[in-house]
C-alpha cells in the first residue's frame, strides 16, 4: 500500500533527516515507528502525506508515486489520509461537532450528509455525550479522541497518528492507542509514531526503529528497542 | 453543490470581513477614497465637456457698430452676413434693447446701476450677435468681417475674448482631469497594498482553519474563495460610500457652476448618468479587492 523506494530526505540547509529508507507498509497493517527526538519519524510521515517531498528516490501510495500528483490534486488525495497529532489541532471557537463537521464541509458535504455522519463517528469514539462542548472544556485525551474522529470521517485508508499520547497521562495515551488499534481491527492501516516505550511493546505489533535518518530495525511483534 | 460550496465560502468570507473590525474600516476607507478621486476626475470631465458645450453653443462673435452707422445699413450688412454659408443666424440688437439687458443684469448690483446713471443716456451700440453652424468656423467669421468692406463701421468684434476664456477653461479642466488621473493611480497602487495587507492578516489569524484544512483535504475552492469574498465586500462597500461622497460633491459643483457660469443646475444631467458612474465604479471596487486578494493567495497559500 505504502512504499518507500531508496527515499532520502535533505533539507535546504544541508540536513539529511531521512537516508536511503526502503519500506513496505501493506494494507490493514499497525505499525509502529519508533526513535529519539530527531530521529526522522515525523519527516517519514509527512513523506507519505505529501507535506514534504523526498530528495532521492520514491514514495508510493497504492503503486502510484505521490510525487506526480498534480498541486490541484493533492486535497483529494489528502482525503485518502486521516491525520492525528500531538496538539490536536482542534478549532478553538468550534465545539466537537462543528470541529468533525467542519472537516466535512470544506469537502463539499451537504448538511444532511454532515447530520448523518458526525453522529456515527462520535459514537465510534465514544464522545457522543461531549458534542457540543469546546475544546477547551474536554481533557487532552478527549480533544485527542476528537481529533481521531475528524481523521477517521473521511473514511481514510490509512490513519497517521504522529505523537498522539506526548501530551497525556498514560491512562489517557493507552486510551487513545486502544481506539487506534480498534480502528486498525476494521480494516484501515495505522502507523502510529512515538517515542512511548510501554505503549509500544504493550501493542505487540510490528515495530520500525528509526535512528539518525536510518531504518535500523523493523520486527514484526516488535518491541522498543533502539 | 456548487451553489453550496459558494453559499459557504460567501458566508466564511463575511465572517472574516466583519471580525476584522477596525482593520476593514481601514481599508474600506483608503480604497473609498482611491474611488472617489477616479470617479471625481470622470465627474469633472464629463461636467467640463457639459459645459464647454453649453458654453459653445453660447459663443457668438458680435459686432459693435459705431453710433454714427444708421440702423439701414446695419440691416443690410445683416442680410449680407446671413447669405454666408457658415452662419447659422444673425440678430440685430439695438442699443435700447442692450441697454434693457444691461439693467436687467445689473439690477442688483448698485455699481453698475450708479454708472449708468452717471453716464446718463445710453452708452450702449447697436450690435449683431451672429452664430456659426460650427464652433470651428467663428475663427473664419471673425476674419471675414475684420476684413470686409465693412470693416471701418465696426468699433468692437468680441469673439476674440470668448475664445481666450474658453481655451483658458479648456487648459484648467485638462489640467484638473491630468492631476485627477495621476492622484487617482497612486492611491489606487495604495488601495491594493492596503487591502492585500489586510486579506494577508486574516490569513495569518486564520492559520489553525488552514492547517486542518490542508489535512482534511480542503478543495482549493474551499481555501481560496472565503479570502476572494473579503476582498470583494472591502470593494463592494467602499463603492457605495465613495458614490455617496460623489453625489454629495455633484450637488456642491453643480450649485457652483450655476452661480459662477450662470447655467442651469446640472443635476439633471449627473442623474442621467448615475447609473453608469454607479456600476463602474462597484465594478472597480470590486476588481480592485480580488486583484488584491489573488496575490495575498498566491504569495501565502500553498496552492
Amino acid at each position: 500500500m505504502i512504499k518507500f523506494e531508496k527515499v532520502t530526505k535533505q533539507y535546504s540547509d544541508g540536513y539529511v533527516a531521512l537516508q536511503e529508507i526502503n519500506l513496505f507498509i501493506d494494507k490493514g497493517e499497525f505499525v509502529s515507528i519508533v526513535g529519539r527526538s530527531g530521529a526522522g519519524k515525523s519527516t517519514l510521515l509527512k513523506l507519505i502525506y505529501a507535506e514534504e517531498y523526498p530528495t532521492e528516490g520514491r514514495v508510493f501510495f497504492n503503486d502510484r508515486p505521490i510525487d506526480v500528483i498534480k498541486r490541484r490534486h493533492l486535497p483529494y488525495f489528502r482525503r485518502n489520509i486521516g491525520t492525528v497529532f500531538q496538539d490536536s489541532k482542534l478549532l478553538s471557537k468550534k465545539n466537537v461537532f462543528e470541529n468533525i463537521s467542519y472537516a466535512l464541509e470544506v469537502v463539499g458535504d451537504s448538511n444532511e450528509e454532515i447530520a448523518k455522519k458526525v453522529p456515527k463517528i462520535l459514537d465510534i469514539v465514544k464522545i457522543t455525550d461531549k458534542a457540543f462542548l469546546y475544546p477547551h472544556q474536554l481533557s487532552g485525551g478527549e480533544q485527542q479522541k476528537v481529533s481521531i474522529a475528524r481523521a477517521l470521517i473521511h473514511n481514510p485508508q490509512v490513519v497517521i497518528a504522529d505523537e498522539p499520547t506526548g501530551n497525556l497521562d498514560p491512562v489517557s495515551g493507552w486510551e487513545i492507542v486502544q481506539l487506534l488499534m480498534r480502528i486498525n481491527k476494521f480494516g484501515t492501516t495505522v502507523i502510529l509514531a512515538t517515542h512511548n516505550k510501554s505503549i509500544v511493546d504493550n501493542i505487540k505489533k510490528r515495530v520500525i526503529a528509526i535512528d539518525k535518518g536510518r531504518i535500523i530495525r523493523d520486527q514484526e511483534n516488535g518491541k522498543y528497542i533502539i | 453543490m456548487k451553489l453550496l460550496k459558494l453559499s459557504r465560502t460567501l458566508k466564511e468570507g463575511f465572517i472574516n470581513f466583519r471580525r476584522n473590525g477596525w482593520l476593514s474600516v481601514g481599508t474600506i476607507s483608503v480604497l473609498a477614497i482611491s474611488l472617489y478621486i477616479v470617479s471625481f476626475t470622470l465627474l469633472i470631465g464629463y461636467t467640463a465637456n457639459f459645459v464647454l458645450q453649453n458654453i459653445q453653443e453660447k459663443i457668438n462673435i458680435t459686432v459693435y457698430f459705431s453710433p454714427e452707422v444708421k440702423q439701414e445699413r446695419i440691416m443690410g450688412i445683416k442680410e449680407k452676413l446671413a447669405g454666408f454659408s457658415e452662419i447659422k443666424s444673425v440678430d440685430f440688437v439695438s442699443r435700447e434693447q442692450a441697454l434693457q439687458e444691461l439693467e436687467q443684469l445689473s439690477s442688483r448690483n448698485e455699481v453698475i446701476k450708479d454708472a449708468i446713471k452717471e453716464v446718463g443716456g445710453n452708452p450702449l451700440p447697436d450690435s449683431l450677435v451672429i452664430k456659426a453652424n460650427n464652433p470651428d468656423q467663428y475663427e473664419i467669421i471673425a476674419k471675414a468681417i475684420e476684413n470686409s468692406v465693412f470693416r471701418d463701421d465696426i468699433i468692437n468684434i468680441n469673439y476674440e475674448q470668448n475664445k481666450r476664456e474658453i481655451e483658458n477653461l479648456n487648459k484648467i479642466v485638462n489640467l484638473i482631469k491630468k492631476a485627477g488621473m495621476g492622484l487617482g493611480i497612486i492611491f489606487i497602487f495604495l488601495a491594493l497594498l492596503i487591502t492585500f495587507n489586510t486579506i494577508h492578516i486574516t490569513m495569518y489569524s486564520h492559520k489553525q482553519e488552514f492547517e486542518v484544512k490542508r489535512l482534511v483535504g480542503a478543495s482549493n475552492i474551499y481555501v481560496q474563495m472565503p479570502f476572494v469574498f473579503e476582498g470583494i465586500f472591502y470593494g463592494f462597500f467602499s463603492a457605495i460610500i465613495s458614490i455617496i461622497f460623489i453625489f454629495i460633491t455633484a450637488k456642491y459643483i453643480s450649485s457652483l457652476s450655476q452661480k459662477m457660469l450662470g447655467i442651469s443646475s446640472l443635476m439633471p444631467f449627473y442623474w442621467s448618468h448615475f447609473w453608469i458612474l454607479f456600476g463602474i465604479l462597484i465594478l472597480l471596487g470590486i476588481i480592485l479587492g480580488v486583484i488584491s486578494s489573488f496575490i495575498a493567495i498566491r504569495r501565502y497559500l500553498k496552492v
